[in-house]
């Protein structure tokens, strides 16, 4: 137990933070303030993914549904209620949390391939109940594929910076609460050995929930700002599977079950996906796909994950 | 206990005193380990009640089970991989005993030292030799602040010298007042430390008393122990 190290990591990821949040002062450019954003967005998405799966080993394939459910919420509170942005932000991510408690209690008893599975079907049939909805019950709630027209919010990139960054940090602290604490050690004595968790007191049911609900809570807050960041959402766009696939990707290269995971996945990916597309545009997926490729090939385990092994690192 | 037709315990009663060590042997496949799975949670009977201190457990989850002062530790060793022997430790003391991180890195420490794991404890619980993962077993479910502990084959594959070591450690455990249950093959280790022994074979019960009694019982030597050796021809 190296808790000095452990506090310098918290200190500085404070620190980082701060002095992340006097940025938008600094940075002239709007490309570049979007661009730290939308990785800083990823990193928040990446990090929700890992602290379900990462840590209990749970492989969720359709967390996406909570970003969809987030946005849609969001969307509906807004035009349909005239609700204002904050409040109906706190309402989506209450909902998503909700949605998965509910999901969680059945789904989270189906092991390995099975929850992959059941979490997938799910993503597609929400996305094929927003479609579908009004035109079955002859009403106008979730405009099937038209989609939804948000209020234009008129705010500046600073604005969803601002908004972005305090929910990424508290997917990172939550990261780093995991990591210290009774529950986190529930979720990983999960991972290795469920049964032997359970026998040794761990209630299995009780944390693979919380750790469910957490992270549907913080991507259902996610899915609400990106829908008020870009105004118009589709069924088709928010409950994406390439949501999915790019948060286990991200959250894979990085390492999974570890604190710098997500944020080193998903800024490797984003930047890296970003600078490939301006100069590559019609073959920079495949370098990408490449590069994933050799990336796992080398570390099995992630970048943290395989520094954590070599190093015989305890937290990072 | 049933797995569909097949019936693997049956019409199995037994209790254990307070602070008492009570012997379970057996041919291999005689129920053993399933008998204990029952009453820790880990198979739901499919008739018959257990009770602790009068309290009906039968068909509780195992960590409420282990809560409340049972705890068991495997033939088939499951440490957590990837965590220290430590942390390992620590899952029991903090979910087991549900005790706040600091009161369980205290009871962690203490546990580690009383079985004997201080020089592996920063170690992976994955890159631990056999006899060292076998008291880790041991000392997560003491962790646990458990009263009954049952041991399923916790001396398997161990040599000579290191049962004798584990048999120290037993008795400091004993002698902390709590009960114990222990499923052993090896003889020695069942005769020296048992109060009472129970025999299963092929799910049933075929004789329960003290060791002297059992090992002199005449379906035991024939189920388990074996015939004396009457006559050795040599073609």
């Amino acid at each position: 137990m190296n808790f000095k190290i452990d506090r310098i990591i918290l200190i500085m990821f404070l620190g980082i933070t701060a002095a992340l949040a006097f940025l938008p002062n600094f940075v002239e450019s709007e490309y570049l303030l979007r661009l730290i954003t939308v990785v800083i967005f990823w990193i928040g998405i990446a990090g929700c993914w890992n602290m379900m799966s990462g840590y209990t080993g749970y492989i969720d394939f359709g967390p996406v549904v909570y970003f969809g459910i987030g946005s849609y919420v969001v969307a509906i509170a807004m035009t349909k209620y005239g609700i204002p942005f904050f409040p109906s932000l706190f309402i989506s991510g209450v909902i998503s949390g909700s949605v998965a408690f509910l999901v969680g209690i059945p789904t989270l008893r189906l092991k390995g391939a099975y929850f992959a599975i059941a979490t997938f079907a799910f993503a597609e049939a929400m996305k094929q109940i927003t479609l579908e909805f009004d035109r079955t019950f002859s009403v106008s709630f979730f405009q099937g594929s038209d989609g939804i027209t948000l209020p234009i919010s008129g705010h500046d990139n600073s604005f969803f910076f601002y908004c972005v960054l305090p929910v990424t940090f508290l997917v990172m602290l939550a990261h780093y609460f995991i990591e210290h604490s009774k529950f986190g050690y529930g979720l990983k004595a999960i991972k290795e050995a469920e049964t032997a968790a359970e026998i040794s007191g761990v209630n299995t049911t009780a944390n693979k929930l919380g750790a469910y609900v957490s992270s549907a809570f913080f991507l259902g807050l996610f899915g609400a700002i990106e829908a008020y960041w870009i105004t118009y959402i589709t069924p088709s766009d928010v409950f994406n599977i390439q949501k999915t696939v790019q948060m286990v990707i991200m959250t894979l290269l990085g390492g999974m079950g570890t604190f710098l995971g997500p944020v080193i996945g998903a800024t490797f990916l984003t930047l890296i996906s970003e600078s490939l597309g301006a100069r590559f545009v019609e073959y920079y997926l495949i370098m990408i796909g490449g590069i994933i490729i050799v990336a796992i090939l080398i570390m099995p385990n992630g970048i943290i994950g395989s520094l954590k092994i070599r190093k015989k690192l305890r937290f990072i | 206990m049933k797995f569909g037709a097949l019936a693997a315990v049956q019409m199995v009663s037994f209790s254990l005193n307070p602070g008492e060590i009570l012997g379970m042997i057996g041919p291999n496949g005689a129920g053993k380990t399933t008998l204990l799975n029952c009453v820790i949670g880990i198979h739901k009977p499919t008739s018959g009640r257990i009770f602790l201190n009068q309290i009906d457990i039968t068909g509780m989850k195992p960590h409420k089970i282990c809560r409340m002062g049972l705890a068991k530790t495997s033939q088939i060793m499951e440490p957590f991989m990837a965590m220290t022997v430590f942390e390992n430790v620590l899952v029991g003391a903090l979910h087991g005993g549900r005790m706040r991180m600091r009161l369980a890195t205290e009871k962690t420490e203490k546990v580690i030292e009383l079985v004997g794991l201080k020089q592996y404890a920063y170690k992976l619980s994955g890159s631990i030799p056999v006899p060292a993962r076998r008291r880790l077993e041991l000392a997560r479910a003491l962790a646990s602040g458990a009263n009954i502990l049952l041991l399923d084959e916790n001396m398997a594959g161990l040599n000579p010298h290191e049962i004798d070591e584990a048999l120290e450690i037993l008795k400091k455990i004993r002698n902390s007042g709590k009960s114990l249950i222990v499923i052993e093959h090896i003889m020695r280790v069942v005769m020296g430390i048992s109060d009472r022994i129970i025999v299963l074979n092929y799910g049933s019960k075929i004789a329960e008393g003290f060791p002297e009694e059992v090992v002199n019982d005449e379906s035991v030597i024939k189920a388990y122990l074996g015939d004396k050796l009457t006559s050795l021809k040599v073609a």
